[in-house]
């Protein structure tokens, strides 16, 4: 039995195990790998310290100062888990056990749990997708811009996200569609100078993308302008898809309550769930803003807040702690 | 030789790299974004377009998959 049991490995999942090693609580990482979302970043400029880090040496960086604590904090990755609950409660007390399942068919308890397993990319939802996923269909426009050299693509999303992968685009794609839903672009100001009287963008308002279109590989896009009701298929060799993200909240959503978005809602105060002994931390979160900062920041704040909950419950029923 | 499809920016080509190296296996690497003819290679191999691509002996690993890697480089 841990005392904590943290899910994730990005800013928040890693300041949470710093965190309760120096507490020296046991504690066990479970993660299918370390850096988190912005991994992929080539140069991230605000990681505070830092002028500059790479996604890659930042998720070294992370790594390396969580394995430092091997005496207390066991890392078991790359796992993947697929499920927590709460086991043995007590009603009077509210206090319970909780269990982590994973896909490598392992099972871990604990008397805590810090949730910080972050967001993944949104997928559109429409067909050709997932069919063409890889064969054109992208999601990591830092990776993959090159590989459409000489190409014309798409790139579906008007906010931040969607811009810089427009930028990502500019020394390798021949001409670049963005599609933006609304009659506006949402991203900084900055990035929409650069791309908006650029030679090789061309920005077509009120598209909502019905359909990716292919052979073997992605051959066009179908979208409808959402104003007029006309639908048009433009001829491309690939579609970037960059618009936004959805918490990893799957797993524990008979345990904890989450808003409309599956986000974990969370008292930002404490970082606590509405589970006693269920703490959250980062993008899985309601927290409204998506930083690596302050995904740590939050992480800080759930080991801190599991420690308090850990030495009540520990005077709460001290023979169960045995 | 292993040889590793590659794009400079792409931070699961580097982790590829890392491993190969960590390990003492030499490869070849093709980065992609400048060679156009290694791009077409990779599509072709690999039935698709993300980086990075593995090809061991012909046999072809899309993305950094390292439990596979493992595998066929006989590594425990
Ligand atoms: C391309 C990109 C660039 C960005 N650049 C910046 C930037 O420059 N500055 C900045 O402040 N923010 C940036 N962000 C935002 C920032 O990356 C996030 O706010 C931050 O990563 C959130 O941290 P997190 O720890 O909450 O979650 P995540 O980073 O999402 O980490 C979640 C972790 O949980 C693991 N995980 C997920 N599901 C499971 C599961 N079922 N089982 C086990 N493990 C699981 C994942 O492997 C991952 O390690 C960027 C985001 C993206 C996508």
């Amino acid at each position: 039995m841990y005392d904590v049991i943290i899910i994730g490995g990005g800013p928040a999942a890693s300041a949470a195990a710093v965190y309760v090693a120096r507490k020296k609580l046991k504690t066990v990482v479970i993660t299918e790998s370390f850096g988190g979302q912005s991994q992929v970043s080539d140069d991230i400029q605000n990681w505070i310290g830092e002028k500059s880090i790479s996604g890659f040496d930042l998720a070294k960086k992370l790594e390396e100062h969580v394995r430092s604590f091997s005496d207390v904090v066991e890392v078991k990755m790359p796992e993947r888990v697929l499920g927590v609950r709460s086991i043995k409660c007590n009603e009077a007390t509210h206090v319970c056990d909780f269990e982590v399942k994973t896909e490598e068919g392992n099972i871990y308890e604990g008397k805590s749990m810090i949730l910080a397993a972050g967001a993944r990319r949104r997928k559109l939802g429409v067909p050709g997708e997932d069919a063409f996923n890889g064969k054109g269909v992208a999601y990591c426009s830092t990776c993959d811009a090159p590989v459409f050299a000489g190409k014309e693509v798409a790139v579906v999303g008007g906010g931040n996200a969607g811009l810089e992968a427009v930028v990502d685009l500019f020394p390798y794609a021949k001409k670049i569609y963005l599609l933006a839903r609304g009659d506006a672009l949402k991203g900084d100001p900055i990035t929409q100078e650069k791309i908006k009287n650029h030679p090789q963008v061309e920005i077509i308002y009120n598209a909502e993308t019905q359909e990716i279109l292919g052979d073997k590989f992605v051959n066009g896009v179908r979208y409808k302008d959402v104003k007029t009701g006309e639908e048009k298929i433009i001829a491309v060799g690939g579609v970037f898809v960059e618009i936004g993200s959805v918490p990893n909240s799957e797993m524990a959503k008979d345990l904890v309550e989450l808003d409309n978005y599956g986000q974990i809602k969370i008292d930002s105060k404490h970082a606590s769930t509405s589970h006693p002994g269920v703490f959250a931390a980062g993008d899985i979160t309601d927290d409204p803003y998506k930083q690596n900062n302050i995904s740590a920041g939050d992480g800080v704040k759930a080991a801190l807040a599991a420690y308090g909950y850990l030495q009540k419950r520990a005077k709460q029923s001290p023979a169960a702690e045995k | 030789m292993a040889k590793i499809y590659t794009t400079p920016s792409c931070v699961y080509c580097k982790m590829a790299k890392e491993f190969f190296a960590k390990h003492g296996i030499a490869y070849e690497e093709k980065n992609v974004a400048q060679d156009v003819s290694a791009r077409d290679e990779m599509v072709q191999k690999s039935g698709q377009l993300g980086v990075p691509v593995i090809d061991i002996d012909g046999q072809i690993i899309i993305g950094f998959d390292q439990p596979r890697l493992a595998e066929l480089l006989g590594i425990k």
